[in-house]
């Protein structure tokens, strides 16, 4: 089956830069989906059931913390690995994101090189 | 831009942008014209695979990218369409891959400051920046050179790939490598400098950068390739950079370290002061006075203290000084101290003050310990005077006397001057019987106040003195001798004699001066080192054709100080 791995962030540069950082992943039959807020994301995930988010936090509508909340707690799509994306001096956010249901939290400017290790291993596992 | 990310440009307009699909479906309809497209490898990218009649091949770096199958001319106006999307789509990759190039470095240079920054070496930061730096920037060689001023040598700190023998090579380059250093510029070294220079045989590419801080620069990072390549204006930039962050936290780190080392001497400089200042104002005096540190004490600080005060004093010090030099005569009672004042502080008390030929001790534990002290000294001056008897030299006798209560330690003087002092009747009175134990002939003397004060009188032997009336005092006090401290022989002979020592005492006190006189007689003559005996002897023996004064009790009373 096809794995699937969705890309949530607002900001259009950022959605590139994951976009290109993890396009590895296609030769390896992974399919990238995009969304460009919290709404759009969500109707995704009900709808394709990605395997992995990498789900930026801060976004007008519905920001990550709530996407995360409506997957894991009201969905109940457990199956769903969900990496928040956070800019570096928000980590105070980091406990309520884990409340929140998230699986890992990564902190913006991220490593490339360890966002696709990462991305890797967890749909490898 | 290879043949693998041309294909995700055009899976991405065909497949995952909602805009783009949405336009060709629209395009679709409104020509009424059906199409599919099949990739290089005949997997299906959009439609079905259905009887079209016509197809044509969408190129593209001269590489057959896809293949597009339709019925309808007028499909042809989608495929241009899907050309120029893919055209769009394939810019937007290459600038997504410049992009992340330049995060990757941004991130690289993020990541690198904050490795270093932990780094307070110059080896250390010298190694993480090579390491970052193969990281980022193709090269199969790095070498992290520093110029220290003081040897005038071009040191090589950190390195990696193999450079043979690198400071074999960087001592011969030396004069190269400081004008280098001086200019503080970076620069891609020409291939014909790299291929004509024997230090650089091993490379085929080779480029630096200074490490630079304001005005200065420290060395230089210098990075090679084995292969035949090309470094970009780019690479050198980021190497540029690099460098600067490195020599930045360098000095830092120099900073830093320097910083640390004047807190080090400045700490070791304090802690040799307070080592020397309690030398001159004893600890033991400080915390007396409930403070930690002569630093705390201040004018007016005092304390009420129970301690037993000793004087101890060197018997004929002017016979022995008189044939020696003043500074000869300054080191033999500094070797006299050198003795006393580690068996003092041995058995818990403190030398406070220095006395010439002799010194005041304090002990805050009480008698039993300042007479443990006091038999100490005398046994340690019976080893002394054998050595001295080997060099012919006079041997060296004390009087040590003692008296317990209690005194006031404080700090005295005036705000600009100040010393440690204790004030106290106490002290008056030890040194009185220091002076008694002349004019008794007994090596230590001590008052019936201590001898009460003792935790085990059973450790010592003592003679009884009867009382004596001190220069300036009303009460007389009951004088005790320990004869612990006395030559074996002498000891010996005390410790037979003891019963008629008291016998002939009694006698004295009961004013029978002939039986006394007798006794004392008979206790002399058996040694005639006991010179008590013999002031007892003379006493009773004056006394028995003198009158008694009235009340006369055999307190004797002291004129002298």
């Amino acid at each position: 089956m096809t794995k699937k791995l969705l890309i949530v962030d607002d900001e259009p540069h950022i959605r590139m830069l994951i976009e290109q950082t993890l396009e590895d992943l296609e030769d390896d039959g992974v399919e990238l989906l995009i969304a460009e807020n919290g709404e759009e994301a969500l109707r995704i995930i009900q709808e394709e059931k990605p395997n992995l988010v990498f789900l930026d936090v801060m976004m007008p509508k519905m920001n990550g913390m709530e996407v995360c909340y409506k997957v894991k707690k009201e969905l109940n799509l457990s199956e769903v690995y969900i990496i928040l994306l956070t800019a570096k001096g928000q980590e105070v956010d980091r406990q309520k994101g884990l409340d929140m249901g998230a699986n890992k939290y990564m902190t913006k400017p991220f490593d490339p090189d360890e966002m696709l290790t990462i991305a890797k291993d967890i749909l490898n596992n | 831009m290879n043949h693998s990310t041309s294909l995700k440009a055009l899976k991405s307009i065909l497949q995952r942008d909602n805009a783009s699909k949405a336009l060709l479906k629209t395009l679709s309809q409104k020509f009424n014209a059906d199409f599919c497209i099949e990739d290089s490898n005949q997997l299906l990218l959009w439609g079905d695979r259905g009887a079209f009649v016509n197809s044509v091949i969408l190129e593209y770096q001269e590489a057959t990218l896809a293949t597009f199958y339709y019925s309808d001319a007028n499909a042809l106006h989608i495929f241009e369409t899907i050309k120029l999307l893919f055209q769009k789509e394939w810019e937007k990759k290459k600038i997504g891959k410049e992009v992340l190039g330049l995060y990757r470095e941004i991130n690289m240079i993020y990541g690198l400051s904050e490795m270093i920054s932990e780094k307070i070496d110059a080896e250390s930061i010298a190694e993480v920046a090579l390491q970052e730096a193969v990281q980022i920037i193709n090269t199969s060689h790095g070498l992290f050179l520093m110029y220290d001023a003081d040897k005038d040598e071009v040191l090589e700190i950190a390195q990696f790939g193999n450079n043979p023998n690198s400071q074999t090579n960087i001592d011969k380059q030396k004069e190269l490598l400081k004008e280098l250093i001086k200019k503080g510029t970076s620069a891609i070294v020409p291939k014909e400098r790299v291929v004509k220079n024997p230090a650089l045989r091993h490379l085929k590419a080779a480029m630096y950068a200074p490490l630079k801080v304001k005005h200065r620069t420290l060395g230089l990072m210098v990075l090679g390739h084995e292969d035949e390549i090309e470094y970009t204006a780019a690479e050198l930039k980021l190497l540029t950079t690099i460098a600067l962050q490195s020599s930045s936290a360098i000095e830092s780190a120099h900073l830093y370290q320097k910083g640390l080392k004047e807190v080090q001497d400045r700490e070791e400089a304090i802690r040799k002061i307070h080592d020397a200042s309690q030398k001159f104002v004893p600890s033991e005096f400080i915390k007396s006075l409930g403070k930690a540190k002569i630093t705390e004490v201040s004018l007016g600080d005092l304390a009420e203290r129970e301690v037993t005060v000793v004087f101890a004093d060197i018997r004929g010090f002017t016979s022995i000084s008189e044939g020696l030099s003043p500074k000869d005569n300054f080191l033999f009672v500094n070797g006299f101290n050198n003795r006393m004042g580690p068996i003092v502080r041995k058995n818990a008390g403190f030398i406070m003050q220095y006395l010439g030929d002799g010194f005041m001790a304090l002990f805050p534990k009480g008698p039993q310990s300042a007479l443990r002290a006091s038999v100490e000294m005398h046994k340690a001056l019976q080893e002394y005077n054998k050595e001295r008897a080997l060099k012919e030299r006079l041997p060296v006798k004390i009087g040590v006397g003692m008296q317990n209560g209690k005194l006031i330690m404080g700090i005295t003087g005036d705000s600009d001057r100040l010393d440690a002092a204790i004030i106290s009747d106490t002290v008056n009175t030890a040194a009185r019987i220091e002076g008694l134990s002349k004019h008794y002939g007994t090596s230590i003397l001590l008052t019936d106040n201590c001898k009460k004060k003792l935790e085990n009188p059973a450790d010592f032997d003592f003679r009884y003195l009867g009382a004596v009336k001190v220069k300036g005092k009303r009460k007389p006090i009951d004088l005790y001798e320990c004869i612990n401290g006395d030559q074996p022989k002498l000891l010996e002979h005390k410790l037979n004699t003891t019963g008629s020592f008291q016998k002939g005492l009694d006698l004295y006190l009961n004013r029978e001066f002939a039986m006394a006189a007798v006794t004392f007689q008979q206790i002399f003559k058996l040694n005639q080192q006991d010179q008590t005996a013999k002031l007892f002897l003379n006493k009773s023996a004056t006394l028995i054709t003198q009158e008694l004064e009235e009340g006369w009790k055999g307190v004797e009373s002291m004129t002298n100080k």
